[in-house]
């Protein structure tokens, strides 16, 4: 039969006349011209090209078609202000790239030797920050072997996190193999490995030598792996298919931390000091796990099934000496060891049932179970001035078992519309202890959520749509002040689409409110946005996009503050912490050829959180006078004074790209992007990371 | 004149249809005429067709008619051929298919995978959002998953516009750069429900390991076991603290200072938290006026778990 069809290879051969090939040019320009006006659309940063240079048929090699594209260039930049926020938040570099590569390689025929298909895509390799790597190879029916790596080079100061103390300079390598025998058939085997790695240099702290000591920063030295071996397969029987995979995760962690150099620690004015500290503390561990899971897809219905059991172990030891003077200026020296083991086994089960008894109606039940066990012990015992202390054993039990249960349906009751609604039902119980001795009663807390669900699906002509959603949820019983208790969501869109434009418009509210008796928790989040875009012409296109995103909360704290700067912190209680973001973000992309040789794209992407409109940074309370932008002379304990937090910022990014095609098999290209990041208030933990930073690149991109 | 014009197109590509239909028709069944016919008047998507990963049904020589080539999604295609073309002869011409329709229609082959177990209940397909709606099969320009757009990221942000605005943040995880995908923490065919959190949501999030938050698959050191767990990390998961997508804090936090995220909790109020007296708060020692009571995590280090220390100081 194969010989009389013909092959596409052999069809492929005949057609490259001169005018179907002009004619398919015609027929994928305007798709280029769209996915490159989408590219540009999400202000991607200035670097990889993927648009083809022609149309690339390849070469027809031993029975195979290769296509190839390479684009090598180089990058550079310059930053004015913060250079550790912009290595925080962009952190291009300067040097050669090889910005982006592809490798295809298919059968002609479907019918290769050890292969029918190599597809090999790699991004940033060279020096990027961010570099990855896929590959597929797969000879029909037979198997099919997937790659991913990845590599990220994570810089972070976290200068408002701990004043810079916690940074990060480590890099993670990510990797994920795949095997599949048989992918099409009625049985399937797997085999999978996975590793993350994550190395390099960081910061740390630890207060010492008690409770009220000082904090000091350490070094450590990041050594973190992860290794996972997985072994599985999958067989269809009378029209189930089982899955079942079973894999093996290690983790170690070997991170040494030492103290770099002697201390007074962060608080000058106490005695506190640090001369030496060597702290090693391996946590190596396993988490074997099973899934088994089946499902069954027919006319009338469906099932699936899942279970899932993991059993997390880890054993630690925390050997640790230093050596110093507490905060009364006495000489010291503390070793501490803890040695001991944590072992968490998880389970979780769904199951789900679906019926269709008609094509205008779906019913679904679903099921689920988890349960979450957490035990473990750990021998503490501390040697102060070479006196230790009686070691204790400290036992914790954290348990959390939750089932759900929900039952939904989608009714089309005509062609243009269709509603669906939906009820859940989950019932959690929390059992937790934590002691130094014999464990004894357990505490439980539960908590049952119950919600329901309406929405409503419109077309009335087929280039618009609107949908609207409503969920509102009661839980009788919430862990924290922040979680959810008497929630609603409303989600709206509407779109309106034709051939060369398209206008959507969306708004989501998410609303909870968390009362209790001393203390309220209220959040507020709005959503607003609309996009369009618009391509006229195969060679000009203009897209489009503002959304804002506002989010209020007020939530009841306690805390202890000095008041007026001397004397003993008083207890500030019943007060409030009130945040207000208004999110404002824009982008603006339009994309124009040439004559079919030169693409010229510019786009501006803007972010800015305007606060409220008052002065931005944290008030402790109102009026705004004294420490802490803040409240000495006017707080006194037991006062009710909100605390506001508004933050407002702005981050800018305007970019631009030039594309010339040099011939069929080459292009040139080049592109602008600048960063520009300004905080309105004044520095948290005195700090100022504003910046502007200036990022390019020049490339050839090679495609034959 | 056009008129005429195109009848005469019209009659000559329905003769030869019907030529084409007496030569192969005897091959197939009586209503399937095999993919070399369809590429008569189609060339442009069947040249580069053995690229694509649904020439698996050509190649393999063995599958029946309907799940062969053209016909296997497009149905039988005498009767357009016979009619010389048009669209409205083609049993299942998807850009003309009630979204239902086309879910059903790729799942005659595609149901047999477990990530799309849950396909028909997702909230995609309940909102219309449908095979084809992401996926454009003869005009990919990303050819592994034959993704409607070359990235991914593209695809989603289309609809998910709020999405993008978070990923515009200045600290974010690295999916406009390429680094990481949507998919890596989402699946757009339907997750089994979360068993890590109480209710439906999230819907479209993906587990790690089977059951647990998928940011365990990257943050490897975040996911214990741990002698002291922090139970919020637990109980309610990541986003009690994080804003995953992006924030304007630069470890991803809700609030762009850290003592006030903390003290919303630790706040002593009620019956919250695991022994049901409200979550503990700050004792006398902690002068909140201070600046350096401010960052937390400056003496409570290990935040997301310890196994030395019950207030995660190491």
């Amino acid at each position: 039969m194969t010989p009389m069809m013909g092959t596409a290879s052999d069809f492929e051969e005949r057609m490259p006349t001169r005018r179907q090939r002009s004619s398919e040019i015609g027929w994928l320009s305007p798709l280029l011209g769209i996915a490159f006006a989408a590219f540009l659309h999400a202000q991607t940063p200035v670097a990889p090209t993927t648009e083809p240079v022609g149309i690339s048929r390849g070469e027809n090699v031993s029975g195979y078609n290769v296509r190839q594209s390479f684009e090598l260039g180089y990058r550079w930049h310059s930053v004015g202000g913060d250079d550790g926020m912009y290595r925080g938040t962009v952190n291009y570099g300067n040097g050669p790239r090889l910005l982006s590569s592809s490798l295809s390689v298919n059968s002609l025929e479907g019918h290769g030797g050890l292969f029918d298909n190599i597809q090999l895509n790699t991004l940033g390799l060279g020096n990027d920050p961010y570099e990855s790597a896929s590959l597929r190879v797969e000879k029909n029916r037979l198997y099919r072997y997937d790659l991913l790596w990845r590599s990220d080079a994570y810089y972070n100061p976290g200068l408002t996190i701990t004043g810079g103390e916690h940074f990060l300079d480590t890099v993670r390598h990510l990797q994920d193999h795949d095997f599949t025998l048989f992918p099409q058939g009625s049985f399937k085997l797997f085999l999978g490995y996975s590793a993350n790695t994550q190395t390099g240099p960081a910061l740390t702290t630890i207060q010492q030598f008690d409770v009220r000591g000082d904090e000091f920063p350490l070094f450590a030295n990041i050594r973190r792996s992860q290794h996972e071996y997985r072994l599985g397969g999958e067989i269809r029987l009378m029209g189930i298919r089982l899955n079942v995979l079973h894999g093996w995760v290690d983790f170690k962690d070997d991170t040494p931390v030492n103290l770099a150099a002697p201390s007074a620690g962060n608080n000058p004015d106490d005695l506190n000091t640090l001369t030496s500290l060597q702290r090693s503390e391996p946590y190596h561990g396993t988490s074997p796990y099973w899934r088994v899971a089946l499902f069954r897809e027919s006319k009338l219905w469906a099932v699936n099934g899942r279970f899932t059991y993991v059993a997390g172990h880890r054993a630690f030891v925390d050997d640790e000496s230093s050596v110093g003077f507490n905060r009364i200026g006495t000489p010291i020296s503390q070793q501490v060891i803890t040695l001991g083991n944590a072992e968490r086994p998880a389970m979780a089960a769904n199951l789900t049932f679906s019926l269709f008894p008609s094509a205008w109606l779906t019913l679904t039940n679903q099921t689920s179970i988890g349960n979450i066990r957490m035990v473990g012990n750990s021998f503490y015992t501390q040697g102060t001035n070479g006196s230790f202390i009686t070691p204790f054993n400290a036992f914790t039990y954290l348990g959390i078992r939750t089932i759900a249960n929900s039952t939904d349906a989608d009714l089309r009751l005509t062609k243009w519309f269709a509603v669906r609604a939906g009820y859940e039902y989950s019932a959690r119980r929390i059992r937790s202890q934590e002691s130094t001795s014999i464990p004894s009663g357990l505490i439980e807390q539960e908590n049952g959520l119950q919600s329901g669900l309406l929405g409503l699906r419109i077309r009335p002509i087929k280039v618009l749509s609107i949908l609207l959603d409503t969920e509102i949820g009661r839980a009788d019983g919430p862990i924290y002040p922040v979680s959810q208790r008497n929630y609603q969501t409303f989600r709206g869109r509407i779109e309106y689409k034709q051939k060369s434009w398209r206008v959507a418009g969306y708004s989501r509210t998410d609303y909870n409110t968390n009362s209790d008796s001393l203390a309220n928790f209220a959040s507020h989040s709005r959503q607003y946005g609309a996009d369009a875009s618009w391509t006229p012409r195969n060679w000009f296109s203009i897209d489009a996009s503002y959304n804002k995103l506002h989010l209020d909360t007020l939530g009841a704290i306690n805390y202890f503050a000095q008041i007026g700067g001397a004397g003993a912190p008083q207890a500030v209680t019943n007060n409030q912490s009130y945040y207000v973001s208004n999110i404002h973000t824009g982008s603006l992309a339009a994309r124009f050829s040439l004559r079919q040789r030169v693409d010229v794209s510019v786009g501006y992407s803007h972010v800015q959180d305007v606060g409220d409109n008052r002065p931005g940074g944290i008030i402790i309370c109102d009026p705004p006078t004294g420490v802490l932008g803040g409240c000495a002379g006017f707080l006194t304990a037991g006062t009710l004074v909100p605390t506001y937090q508004t933050f407002p910022l702005r981050y800018l990014s305007p970019q631009g790209r030039i594309s010339v095609r040099i011939n069929e098999k080459l292009r040139w290209n080049a592109g602008y992007q600048n960063y520009g990041y300004h905080e309105d208030f004044s520095g948290l933990q005195n700090t100022s990371q504003n910046y502007r930073a200036h990022t390019g690149y020049s490339s050839v991109l090679w495609s034959f | 004149m056009r008129y005429s014009w195109g009848m005469l197109v019209g009659g000559v590509r329905g003769a030869l249809g019907l030529l084409l239909l007496a030569g192969f028709s005897p091959l197939w069944g009586a209503d399937y005429v095999g993919s070399t016919v369809c590429r008569t008047c189609h060339p442009n998507i069947y040249a580069p067709f053995f690229r694509n990963p649904h020439y698996k049904s050509i190649a393999s020589g063995s599958e029946k008619p309907e799940n062969t080539g053209c016909e296997s999604c497009h149905g039988p295609g005498q009767e357009h051929v016979a009619a010389g073309g048009g669209k409205a002869t083609i049993p299942v011409a998807f850009s003309r298919l009630a979204p239902d329709k086309i879910v059903d229609a790729c799942l005659r082959c595609h149901s047999q995978t477990l990530s799309r177990a849950n396909i028909r209940r997702s909230e995609h397909t309940q909102r219309d959002i449908v095979c084809t709606n992401c996926h454009s099969i003869h005009s990919s320009p990303a050819p592994k998953f034959l993704l409607a757009k070359q990235q991914q990221s593209e695809l989603c942000y289309g609809c998910h516009s709020s999405v993008r605005a978070q990923f515009s943040m200045p600290f974010k995880h690295r999916v406009n750069e390429g680094f990481i995908q949507c998919t890596d923490c989402h699946n757009p065919h339907g997750a089994f429900s979360a068993t890590w959190n109480m209710a439906a949501r999230p819907r479209m999030v993906d587990q790690a390991q089977g059951n647990e938050e998928p940011c365990l698959k990257c943050h490897i050191d975040k996911r214990g076991p741990f002698v002291f767990e922090h139970a919020a990390v637990r109980v309610d998961g990541c986003e009690t603290c994080h804003s995953p997508h992006g924030s304007t804090n630069a470890r991803l936090l809700k609030r762009p200072v850290v003592f006030t995220l903390c003290l919303e909790c630790h706040n002593g109020f009620g019956n919250f938290g695991r022994r049901a007296n409200g979550v503990p708060s700050p004792d006398a020692s902690h002068n909140l006026a201070d600046p350096r009571y401010q960052n937390c995590t400056t003496c409570h280090v290990r935040i997301h778990g310890s196994n030395s220390n019950s207030f995660f100081f190491r």
